[in-house]
């Protein structure tokens, strides 16, 4: 009987080899368990327009070259927009892992802009299971184009504006990213007293991997205060277009109606709308440099 | 010293926000400029040089010309030359939208629009 049983018990033994994942799983069950931090939700710290949950991690260097062309319905003549251009330079570092800052100039009202993106919680599974990331965005904009009327007395501060963001961010699969932006922008200077100061705006934004290196990306952003009153014409900033990662570089390629790069330019002052064929073929250009070697540069804390 | 750095630099950024937040609208803060958009008294000396001053000459004065196309618009002559195609540029209607990036105010565009219709004086 003893013996019947040793040798049911090794055939057992011989079928668990075989059984791989329970063997892991007993593994896993005696080792410590581990964080598994989420990474690349995005691939770019950007989802197009509108800033992504990603963050430089400490010590790297994005330099970044934006543009958007003009309108696609202006025409053959002038080759569907490409023509004419508006350029937004930056450069972005992570000074840690869960902080980045980033200054900028764009052609858009001659804005210089700057900013700083934190981390406060990370997707992970393991020892701590959290549903999504999140990350705060603040960025401060001075438009530096000429007042229009030099005579009367101008302030500096009409000059100012500011963009505070929660990135809520969850990569659901290998292949989608999704993202919910709510947005406040303050302007300290608007044209009529019907146009609000204060913003409030929704942003969602998508990324969903097409193979390895591109990913099909959307972004929108939803402009709470009404907009019927206001003494410009404006509309909600819809994108849809490509990332390209090819070593160093991503690429990003895409349509939008929008011409501002910053939030305050996209989410209150897109005065293009996609049913009209106000679209803009735009691209934004991201090269990493590693200017200081961190000793874990994957941005596990 | 890391952390000091950090902590300084956060502290700036937050700076702006305390130091100029402002609820201002140019109607309210400018109320004679805004009700009175001059459509009736518009000259080339007191209307149109300095609405091209202040919104072209970055480009298209004499001494930038070359930023500008090769296009000045400093000279009497020279505006009236490029006349129709500066109503095109600052309405927007036409191939090249001007000033790049932003649009003029409309109380300028109607002003500059009312000046050519009138047979573009020189006075």
């Amino acid at each position: 009987m003893r013996r019947l049983f040793l040798a049911f018990l090794f055939l057992l033994c011989t079928l668990a080899i075989f059984a791989q994942d329970d063997l892991m799983n007993l593994l896993d069950q005696n080792s410590p368990k581990q964080i598994n931090y989420t990474t690349a939700t995005f691939k770019s710290t950007r989802v197009m327009n509108g800033h992504s949950i990603e963050r430089m991690p400490a010590g790297q260097l994005d330099v970044r070259i934006s543009h958007r062309f003009g309108q696609i319905n202006t025409g053959g003549y002038n080759f569907y927009g490409l023509d004419q251009s508006n350029i937004h330079l930056s450069l972005e570092y992570g000074i840690t892992n869960w902080l980045m800052v980033g200054i900028g100039r764009g052609e858009y009202e001659k804005t210089f802009d700057g900013f700083t993106k934190f981390s406060i919680l990370r997707q992970s599974t393991g020892a701590k299971e959290m549903p999504v990331s999140v990350s705060v965005l603040t960025s401060a904009a001075m438009k530096t184009i000429k007042f229009q009327n030099p005579a009367v007395t101008n302030y500096f501060t009409s000059r100012l504006s500011y963009v505070a963001q929660v990135l809520v961010a969850r990569k659901i699969s290998e292949a989608l990213s999704v993202q919910l932006t709510p947005s406040y922008v303050h302007r300290n200077m608007v044209a009529t007293e019907l146009d609000p100061n204060d913003l409030f705006a929704m942003g969602a934004g998508a990324r969903l991997k097409l193979t390895k290196r591109t990913s099909l990306n959307a972004e929108y952003y939803y402009l709470v205060n009404p907009r019927t009153y206001m003494s410009q014409k404006v509309y909600n900033p819809l994108s849809i277009g490509f990332d390209i990662e090819t070593g160093g570089h991503v690429f990003q390629l895409f349509f939008t109606n929008s011409i501002g790069m910053i939030e305050k330019a996209f989410i209150g002052e897109t005065t293009g709308t996609w049913t009209k064929g106000d679209i803009r073929f735009g691209f934004n250009i991201s090269r990493v440099f590693t200017l200081k070697k961190h000793a874990n540069p994957a941005g596990n804390q | 010293m890391k952390r000091i750095f950090i902590s300084l630099a956060v502290a700036v950024i937050f700076s702006f926000f305390f130091v100029s937040c402002y609820y201002d609208n140019e109607e309210a803060l400018y109320p004679t400029l805004n009700n009175a958009c001059d459509t009736t008294n518009v000259t080339f000396s007191g209307t149109i040089t300095p609405l091209l001053s202040n919104n072209c000459y970055s480009c298209h004065s004499n001494a930038n010309a070359s930023f500008g196309a090769g296009i000045h618009l400093q000279a009497y002559t020279d505006v009236i030359a490029y006349s129709a195609k500066i109503v095109a540029a600052i309405k927007r209607t036409g191939p090249f939208p001007m000033p790049p990036g932003v649009q003029l105010n409309a109380c300028s565009v109607s002003q500059f629009d009312i000046w050519v219709r009138n047979g573009m004086p020189n006075n």
